[in-house]
């Protein structure tokens, strides 16, 4: 019996064709979109229709804004401009300036393994299931492009050698998770679930149920979700069951090192992290990625509750 | 590295974060993980007044959740019946003497009395098993398959379903088919259909094993009128093969005047009836077409499911159920749901009071008051909650009263001052409880 009916709301922003596509299943409005890549969805126990749209067009709308102003694949924005300096400094604003503070700190924390500027190791590495394994001189190649140490950071001035690049997509999903969520607490709207590609936050405790019901993928050979109770705080998940090179009976995983330009060993398949906000989530999933093998003993010190495949 | 600069790494995090999204973040985490596993667990007990059937049912249904919507779900329930049930022959002024099915032993009825047939007593053990899933993002397929054991008899099913949103999910089309191939060994043997029951010990009229086969269809549609309004129409097909009699079930053999069961004479010192009574026969197909339509409302968290049956027959059955629930929440976790439910049936073309000898024998006849007229009502109360842990208990209290009439044109003399289609009363007790 369907519980649901839909409702489509269709804006032009650029060439680009933006949707939201509002449904009631299982007793809750769902708002659908796509932003950074992803499926995303506001669950809200709104009772009124127009209430739930109008969330929805302020959680897109905020999605659409980071998209718009930090993807690596948008001309004329900070991260372009950032990227296609050739040497010069670059001014930013407070928000990018924030966003780098905050990536020069995981980068501290992490021995210098989280580095915003390893994205383009991607040049190198292929994740699709395949077996295209670069060549030892293409990685070291590209790895002369990567090293935050080399980029010099003087809030509000960024300078970084010609050809290197930033990429904030590591942290960029997370963080509009729960500027989504800080927006709906502002908001005092009714309780909802900001969904983000399995990257969600709850913006305050349900009242109709007891929580939301949160299905963590289980991988493609069939092996079964996690359901996880959330009633607040977030959760996020890194590592993904189709992004892998497989050759000679080694697997690659998708997470790289930027110390070497070669993927983690023995990093799990997957790490999912329940915390106060989708940006400790997420960031404290990626650093375990990073940790390889000793993923789960970095983890259980952490005191966090987290989900580990491997 | 320590544990201790491990765990510092969390606290330096959080403080970043809190330096990046502001006064923003709102509380503690508090997430869990579910069990994987749903199971819903139901204690049933179902009571006729006075001797008759007493039935009392453990189910557990398991459900196991995997990725993409796919759920397996396996079934088990228990159920012990005991009692007595009515034999199909009628009350007499005098004492009657029954063979007991299995042919074993001899039973007496006192006079006035409507005989019953204590020797019902069974154990009942079923499984089922059904994989759902997804194809494509508009369509489910489910499968399963279903077996339950009885000392008598032997149930084996398989069955399919496939259902289709249409119209933004709004809509959707549902069909699906259910196979059963069944085997009966009743104690004692099957009778063969019109025989006579026999002294204690002669099994000359027993017949061996015998098989039945169900075919059902069902096709539904399902409709989203608003928000609050949910429709649904099924009509469904079912066509059963081979042995449909009830092998226990008797006519009493009447006099065409007096109505009275004849006598019978009984060799001494053997064990047998005192009356004449014929194995009841039924035909050896049975076709039903039902339709159903089903309207779920819901109002302000309130929810009214009302529901109506139609189901006709080539036995000549029609009958007519009318199904009310109104589900009533109350504080944050507790709901009672009044139901109400009506039924009323026409009698099958050859159900006979009795087989009088003035007439040619029928093609097939049953006293059985199943397949009598008659009309339902069940009236109940369900109350449920939700435990401090999120489990969900309940329980369902209902009562049963059934009245039938045999029609006049079947009472023969004395049969027409008698009791012939006593009132059935039946209390329905059930403790459910989810987790």
């Amino acid at each position: 019996m369907p519980s649901s009916y839909s409702l489509v709301i269709a804006s032009s922003q650029g060439q680009k064709r933006r949707e939201i596509r509002l449904e009631l299943a299982e007793d809750a409005w769902h708002g659908r979109f796509q932003a950074m890549g992803s499926p995303c969805e506001l669950v809200c126990e709104a009772k009124k229709r127009h209430e739930a749209l109008e969330l929805t067009e302020l959680v897109a709308g905020e999605a659409w804004r980071i998209e718009d102003k930090f993807s690596r694949y948008r001309a004329g924005n900070v991260v372009h401009r950032i990227n296609t300096a050739g040497g010069r400094a670059v001014e930013v604003d407070d928000e990018t300036a924030d966003l780098l503070d905050f990536a020069v700190t995981l980068y501290n924390l992490s021995e210098h393994r989280f580095d915003i500027t390893s994205g383009v190791l991607r040049r190198a590495w292929h994740f699709d299931g395949g077996d295209r394994v670069p060549s030892e001189n293409i990685v070291s190649d590209v790895l002369r492009l990567v090293g935050w140490h080399r980029a010099d950071w003087r809030r509000p001035f960024l300078q970084m050698p010609s050809g290197m690049e930033i990429d904030l997509g590591g942290i960029g999903k997370e963080y509009a998770v729960d500027r989504c969520a800080g927006l709906l607490r502002e908001q005092g709207s009714s309780a909802c679930l900001v969904n983000f590609g399995g990257d969600l936050a709850v913006s305050r405790a349900p009242e109709g149920r007891r929580s939301w019901k949160v299905a963590v993928e289980g991988d493609a050979e069939g092996e079964p979700a996690h359901l996880i109770d959330l009633k607040q705080g977030a959760l996020a998940t890194s590592g993904d069951a189709r992004r892998y090179l497989l050759k000679d009976g080694i697997r690659y995983s998708h997470i790289l090192d930027p110390m070497t330009g070669w993927p983690v060993p023995d990093a799990p398949r997957s790490i999912t992290i329940a915390a106060d906000t989708c940006v400790e989530a997420g960031m404290m999933s990626t650093l375990a990625m990073l940790k390889g093998a000793q993923a789960e003993p970095f983890l259980r010190a952490q005191d966090v509750v987290f989900w580990c495949r491997r | 590295m320590s544990q201790k600069e491990t765990h510092s790494i969390s606290v330096a995090l959080a403080a970043a974060t809190c330096t990046l999204l502001g006064s923003g973040i709102s509380a503690t985490v508090d997430a869990q993980e579910e069990p994987a596993w749903d199971f819903n667990t139901s204690l049933l007990y179902y009571g006729e007044d006075g001797d008759r059937v007493k039935d009392f049912s453990v189910s557990a249904i398991a459900r196991r959740m995997f990725i993409d919507d796919r759920y397996l779900t396996l079934g088990l329930t228990i159920d012990g019946l005991t009692g007595a049930t009515p034999s199909g022959a009628i009350r007499q002024d005098v004492a009657q003497t029954f063979t007991r099915p299995s042919g074993n032993a001899a039973y007496s009825v006192a006079a006035g009395v409507l005989p019953l047939d204590d020797t019902f007593k069974d154990t009942r053990l079923a499984l089922t098993a059904g994989w759902q899933q997804p194809v494509g993002d508009t369509s489910q397929v489910s499968v399963g398959a279903s077996a339950s054991k009885e000392y008598d008899y032997l149930h084996l099913g398989v069955n399919a379903k496939f259902a289709r949103d249409f119209n933004q999910r709004n809509t959707t089309v549902s069909a699906g088919i259910a196979l059963s191939m069944d085997s009966l060994d009743p104690v004692g043997g099957a009778p063969a259909p019109f025989s006579p029951m026999l002294d204690v010990g002669d099994t000359s009229n027993r017949l061996g094993d015998q098989d039945k086969d169900v075919l059902d269809i069902v096709l539904g549609v399902s409709q989203v009128i608003s928000r609050d309004l949910v429709v649904q129409a099924n009509y469904s097909y079912s066509k059963s093969d081979g042995y449909l009699t009830d092998p226990y079930k008797v006519l009493s053999l009447v006099d065409g005047t007096s109505g009275d069961t004849l006598l019978r004479s009984i060799a001494p010192g053997v064990d047998g009836p005192s009356h004449q009574f014929l194995f009841e026969s039924r035909p050896g197909e049975r076709t039903k077409h039902s339709i159903f339509g089903q309207a779920k409302y819901y109002m302000n968290g309130k929810v009214l499911d009302a529901s109506y049956r139609y189901m006709s027959d080539d036995w000549e059955i029609d009958s007519h159920t009318v199904d009310l629930r109104y589900r009533i929440p109350f504080g944050a976790n507790r709901y009672l749901e009044p139901h109400l439910r009506f039924y009323t049936q026409t009698d099958a073309e050859f159900y006979r009071l009795s087989i009088p000898d003035s007439l040619p024998l029928p093609g097939h006849a049953s006293a059985d008051y199943r397949l009598g007229n008659f009309d339902a009502i069940t009236a109940g109360l369900k109350y449920g909650w939700r435990t401090r842990n999120d489990n969900e208990m309940s329980v369902r209290i209902e009562g049963y009263r059934q009245t039938g009439s045999v029609p006049a044109d079947q009472l023969i003399g004395n049969q027409v001052s008698r009791d012939n289609f006593p009132d059935l009363n039946a209390i329905i007790v059930q403790f459910g409880y989810r987790f």
